[in-house]
């Protein structure tokens, strides 16, 4: 036994399994580029030939630099040299499925993507694994919510590995200042897999050079959560659990998390009485609900989820609203949190907007408002572009903040505007469909409310998702069929709306079930005057 | 490039009795030096630019030894450059990544295997084959095998790399024949150890010029009747000088086994993963002694007949383990084997796979067959037990995991400028309908993936306009073709550019100037900003690639007149700018310049400054993007448009929506794309800019606080 071992028995409590002579010790590592994975091995490489030992290590750098996953693998030959007389291990450039020891990740998605693939052992390998996102291209672009379910992943890793250790490493690294390299070298260490002291592995990251003493930090940070098998489940608590204060009469408990926020939304969006319109509508969806639901076995979810989109759609974002945000305080203090800007520091606050003529015509009444959208009916139809200011609003400046005011206090010009009777319009329509289906089918019913969730957003963006649920609303729930049916059809349908931009989605499932797919739009064409066989040029 | 490489530099200075450690590549490059190497050359490319990187750094040094760098403007011109070794003994080496870029060379490279060499002629490729590799799958050991090259396929042992290097020049000069050296990507980025030996300053080299060319030799030239001669010689007296070199030297290894009646031959480069799948039955210990014989080929081409013939002989049968495909050296072993009537049975591909990498788990699957076949009594229930679990497991996780896991393919840099360009593409398409676009080979091919999934074809380095040629011709549409500078000086210009101008096509093609091959390591160009430049620049942030204008007016020169020059961050400039392009009435090619330096380039500038400001009180201003949290409404489009990695998602804090809102996290270098975003699709007006000044100066302390203090007065909660 070297005296590396004997230190070491005394330190860890880590249990790895018995492990037969001359195996090789092996490292594998997962890492996104510019995490410092290629320091991170010659640093694991250098500590093992300081103590002694004969290592090895490789990579898949990728396009290393450049977002993409990385691994690095690293193999020790658990003899030290001296006992080997001159002969020189072969050790494996790339690691054997299940022959992984240690498998440490940056990220989570990628620890699972290893387990995926089975490298990861449940008989020998102890994962340690950051619970810390880097979402994906792929997941960031969905029009709803793309993301992994982050605790189905962490499950995956404990039920198919020997062992596994779960933390922050992103969170350890910005704590220490470091780079992800050091935190994680400090949890390999902290493993008890090899033979080597404490002392010989900070004394490798202190002959580094660079940045020593934050990588020494996030080094300890990683090795006492290691030691301790992990950190404490940290437990945030929900936003919507904080119990809402002051319950509203005459509506169940069930929805009070949902319909307090949502009319306070609507009350600060334009006044009192819309307020109580929101009410009254809600008060209708609930008798509604009562009527088909009677003993409430469903919680009032679809009152509930009502409540939440009509108070979202009731408060839709126009040119008024969102200066009246931009113009806040707590906003103000947001921004410097969230830009670090520090104590001293200057900040200036430039807001990107491009109001165009649908923004500021919606304000507008319907004879101006016509004369305005024809105006810019007849630019497009000449092949102009849509008339917009690109506006860069020094929001911390007198002169922007102002405008911003100004055009906040035109709260009063929305309700005379063409755009609020419009959306009271179509709210009106969803919540008679919400209604007439609650007749029918308590679960069909809630399949519409749901459907609020596509009426979003500005611009194009807005008119898209209204498009859409107009179109489940005319068409869908229009066709005949059972409702246990038709429930899963709209279900369908919603989904599939926040598929794709295109709709080319929503159109399948609409054709599938019986319903047009949705009418083609007039767009101005750009026509290139190329004819077959006209070859240009010589 | 701004990337240090000093402390590599230092080690290729090592002498005798000392001890090397580090990566494959920089012992190989070190190995060329002990080698007395006169000339280096070579083509950027993963995983071998590390090796003319540091060669071009370490100018002063080698210039102390006398020895020539050129970093060549592709792999032709790499391997023209070998044309030295022809009539002079010179020891010359060059690299490429392989097979594209010994697809390239191999023009050159016909030329120079037939008239023969002097000099030690070695040709370092990288074989970009299996996990990790970036381009078609193919083999180099179909250009040794044409060309009778020397293919050198060393065991990823330091020690064995570089005596592979100092023996292959000997070889190369025994055999008057070029060398392949292959290389392996994990080959390339293997840490170990080798024993120096002191570097060797050639004879004759740039500091000891030769006096006179050589006397005319028509026999030297591949030009007919020579040529004649020439493919005779190879096989008459070139390859069996090769045979004999490789026999007498020992470069191939016997590895003896107690299992007399079977043998392994293995190709050298994947010997370490075939000794771990022995492990795992039990049929090798931790040194590499195995029970079955090896014969390990660190020269894979060309094969010594007699010492195939030796070890198969008193042997039941033979597995061949070789990697790729065709089965060369597997079909070769048959022939050998066939004509000297040895009836030893011969195993490869009929239990290995065809294609794909030879790792652990699939030689093992090859071994297990056969193993059991012709040797059954042996213990193989533990290895084949080991095998079916991991099938299993791969299986079980799949079934629990709803749904397949999301790629997490490379994609643009933080700040990319070549981002905002495609974010400019695909609102142009919006307006005037899709078009075809031709992609090619660098960052930019980035825009295949998610978002932007943009590009119908990819045919090679700079091949990009060249490729829409029967494209065009058939499409009301015009098409779009896309290519870095790096393509552009490798092989555009001529390929594409010449071409489209002499047949007068009607072409779109857009160029992204970043100044440097920036996907392979941003190594300098002859469109590269000159260091004079950035160290003059006041302010460190700014693009400098306007400042080299060699790709305007070479194409100008060449006669583009359609030519446009935008800066890259500008996203609606870009756009209608591609409009244009697309429905302009001219009918020739027409060429939009994306200008924008390469953000990589850029940070490293900026960062020192940056740091040296803060540190002593100067006044620095930063700039970052964010998004309103209560604004956004969720529905990502900005994303789609950008797919920059700080523009990410978060809970929404509102507990009335349940979308996930974007977010900018940490590490925005506020390139602006967010704003031009915002601006050009008409998006949402969530975004806001924020400029920080930090050691504000004392006017703009006492304006900012008055400001406030207005604004304060009027401000809602």
């Amino acid at each position: 036994m070297s005296p590396h071992t004997a230190q070491l028995q005394q330190q860890s409590s880590s249990t790895f399994p018995a492990r037969p002579a001359g195996r090789p010790y092996t490292v594998l590592i997962a890492a996104l580029g510019g995490e410092g994975g290629g320091v991170l091995a010659e640093w694991l490489v250098e500590v093992a030939l300081r103590c002694g030992y004969y290592a090895q290590s490789t990579s898949i750098p990728g396009v290393a630099q450049r977002t993409g996953a990385t691994t690095y693998y690293v193999e020790i030959h658990p003899e030290p040299l001296a006992v080997l007389g001159g002969r020189r291990p072969i050790l494996s450039l790339a690691p054997a499925p299940g022959g992984v020891d240690l498998f440490i990740a940056s990220e989570l998605l990628e620890a699972v993507r290893y387990v995926a693939n089975g490298l990861v052992s449940p008989d020998r390998s102890l994962v340690i694994a950051s619970t810390s996102r880097t979402l994906t291209t792929a997941e960031r672009m969905q029009m709803g919510d793309g993301r992994m379910d982050e605790a189905a992943l962490v499950e995956t890793l404990h039920r198919h590995s020997q062992r596994c250790i779960a933390f922050d490493i992103a969170a350890a690294t910005r704590a220490a200042g470091t780079a992800p390299s050091a935190v994680m070298f400090g949890a390999i260490a902290a493993s008890g897999l090899l033979p080597f002291a404490r002392e010989e592995w900070e004394r490798v990251v202190r002959e580094s050079g660079r940045g020593v003493e934050a990588s020494l930090r996030g080094f300890a940070r990683a090795w006492d959560v290691v030691r301790a098998g992990g950190e404490p489940e940290a437990v945030a608590p929900p936003a919507a659990a904080a119990a809402p204060t002051g319950a509203i009469d005459g509506f169940p408990a069930e929805v009070q998390d949902m319909l307090v926020p949502g009319l306070a939304r609507v009350q600060d969006y334009q006044d009192a009485a819309y307020g109580r319109l929101y009410l009254e509508r809600v008060r209708q969806v609930l008798e509604a609900e009562r009527r088909s639901d009677p003993a409430a076995l469903n919680g009032y979810a679809l009152t509930r989820e009502t409540a939440r989109f009509l108070a979202l759609w009731m408060a839709f974002d126009d040119i008024v609203r969102v200066a009246r945000l931009k113009c806040s305080a707590s906003r103000f203090s947001r921004v410097r949190s969230e830009v670090k800007a520090g104590e001293g520091d200057l900040l200036r606050i430039v807001d990107l907007f491009k109001p165009g003529i649908p923004e500021i015509a919606g304000l507008l009444p319907p004879g101006l408002e016509r004369r305005l959208v024809r105006w810019e009916a007849r630019r497009r139809a000449a092949g102009k572009p849509p008339f917009g200011f690109s506006l860069h609003l020094s929001t911390t400046s007198v002169s922007g903040f102002l405008a911003l005011r100004f055009l906040a206090g035109l709260r009063g010009l929305r309700r005379r505007g063409v755009r609020f009777g419009r959306e009271q319009a179509m709210i009106e329509h969803w919540l008679t469909q919400i209604r007439n289906a609650a007749a029918q089918d308590w679960r069909c019913a809630l399949e519409i409310a749901l459907c609020g969730r596509l009426v979003k957003g500005y611009g194009s963006t807005n008119d898209r998702g209204r498009e859409n649920l107009a179109h489940i609303l005319d068409h869908l729930a229009a066709v005949a069929m059972p409702p246990e049916a038709k429930a899963e059809a709209v279900r369908k349908a919603r989904e599939a709306a926040l598929a794709d931009e295109g709709g080319q989605a929503l159109d399948r499932v609409l054709i599938g079930n019986g319903a047009p797919p949705r009418p083609v739009k007039a767009q101005p064409v750009v026509w290139l005057t190329r004819k077959a066989g006209s070859a240009a040029g010589r | 490039m701004e990337v240090s490489f000093n402390k590599e530099v230092q080690q290729l200075r090592q002498g005798a009795g000392t001890t090397f450690h580090g990566e494959g590549i920089l012992a190989i490059t070190k190995a060329l030096l002990q080698s007395g190497v006169a000339y280096v050359g070579g083509y950027q490319g993963a995983p071998v630019s590390h090796l003319l990187d540091v060669m071009v750094q370490a100018g002063d040094y080698l210039s102390e030894l006398g020895v020539h760098v050129e970093a060549c403007s592709n792999e032709a011109s790499a391997a023209a450059m070998l044309g030295a070794s022809i009539h002079y003994p010179l020891r010359g080496a060059v690299t490429w990544k392989s097979v594209v870029g010994t697809n390239v060379a191999a023009d050159a490279l016909s030329n120079l295997s037939s008239p023969g060499i002097t000099g030690g002629a070695l040709i370092v490729v990288g074989e970009d084959y299996g996990d990790g590799a970036s381009v078609i799958q193919e083999r180099t050991y179909a250009f040794a095998l044409k060309s009778s090259m020397l293919l050198i396929d060393p065991r990823p042992d330091l020690q064995v790399m570089v005596r592979m290097v100092e023996e292959g020049f000997a070889l190369s000069e025994a055999a008057n024949t070029p060398a392949f050296l292959q290389l392996r990507i994990r080959a390339c980025h293997v840490r170990g150890s080798f024993e120096c030996k002191d570097n060797i300053a050639p004879a004759v080299s740039s500091r000891h010029l030769m006096e006179d060319p050589a006397a005319f030799d028509y026999g030297r030239l591949a030009h007919p009747p020579a040529t004649f001669r020439h493919e005779k010689l190879k096989s008459a007296e070139r390859l069996p000088a090769a045979r004999r070199y490789i026999v007498e030297h020992g470069l191939n290894e016997l590895f003896p086994g107690k299992r007399e009646d079977l043998g392994l031959i293995v190709q050298g480069g994947i010997y370490n993963a075939l000794i771990r799948a022995l492990q795992q039955f039990g049929l090798a210990d931790a040194f590499g002694d195995s029970e079955l014989p090896i014969l390990n080929l660190n020269v894979t081409y060309p094969l010594a007949p007699e010492q195939i013939a030796d070890f198969c002989r008193d042997k039941r049968a033979v597995l061949v383990v070789e990697e790729g495909q065709p089965e060369f050296i597997e079909q070769e072993v048959a022939v050998i084997l066939r004509r000297l009537g040895i009836d030893t049975a011969l195993h490869g591909k009929d239990v290995l796979p065809m294609a794909g990498e030879y790792s652990v788990e699939a030689i093992a699957g090859g071994l297990a067959a056969f193993v059991g076949r012709h040797a059954p009594e042996l213990p193989l229930a533990g290895g084949k037990q080991w095998l079916d679990d991991i099938v299993a497991r791969r299986e079980k996780v799949a079934a629990e995991l709803a749904e397949p896991l999301p790629a997490r393919p490379p994609g643009f840099c933080i700040g990319c400028p070549e981002r905002p360009v495609f974010s400019a593409v695909k609102l142009a398409q919006q307006e005037v309908g899709k078009v075809h676009v031709a992609a090619d080979i660098g960052c930019h091919a980035f825009a295949t993936f998610e978002p932007f999934s943009m590009g119908h074809t990819i045919l090679g380095y700079g091949m990009s306009l060249a490729s829409r040629a029967g494209v065009s011709p058939m499409m009301k549409r015009r098409t779009l073709s896309v290519m870095g500078d790096g393509g552009f000086w490798h092989n555009g210009l001529l390929t594409g550019v010449e071409s489209a101008l002499f047949n007068g096509d009607d072409a779109v093609l857009l160029i992204l100037k970043n100044g440097y091959t920036s996907a392979t390591g941003t190594q300098e160009i002859i469109s590269t900003p000159d260091d004079e430049v950035k160290a003059k620049a006041p302010n460190k942030h700014q693009s400098l690639v306007d400042r080299n204008v060699t790709i305007e007016t070479t194409l100008r020169g060449i006669g583009v007149q359609w030519l446009k020059v935008v800066h890259s961050y500008r996203v609606e400039e870009m756009k209608k700018t591609l409009e244009e392009a697309f429905t302009t009435d001219f009918a020739g090619l027409k060429v939009i310049i994306a200008e924008g330096e390469c953000q990589l380039e850029r940070q490293r500038r900026v960062k020192p400054w940056i740091a040296g400001k803060l540190k002593r009180g100067e006044r620095v201003e930063r700039v970052k993007y964010g998004v309103d949290e209560d604004v956004c409404s969720g529905d990502h489009s900005c994303i789609r448009l950008s797919g920059c990695p700080t523009l990410t998602l978060k809970d929404s804090p509102d507990p009335l929506r349940v979308d996930p809102v974007a977010t900018v996290i940490d590490g925005c270098v506020g390139c602006g794309l967010c704003g031009e975003n915002a601006h050009a699709a008409t998006l949402c007006p969530s975004f806001y800019r924020g400029e920080v000044v930090q050691n504000p100066r004392l006017g703009e302390r006492l304006l900012a606080r008055l400001r406030s203090a207005v604004i304060g007065l009027l401000q809602p909660a």
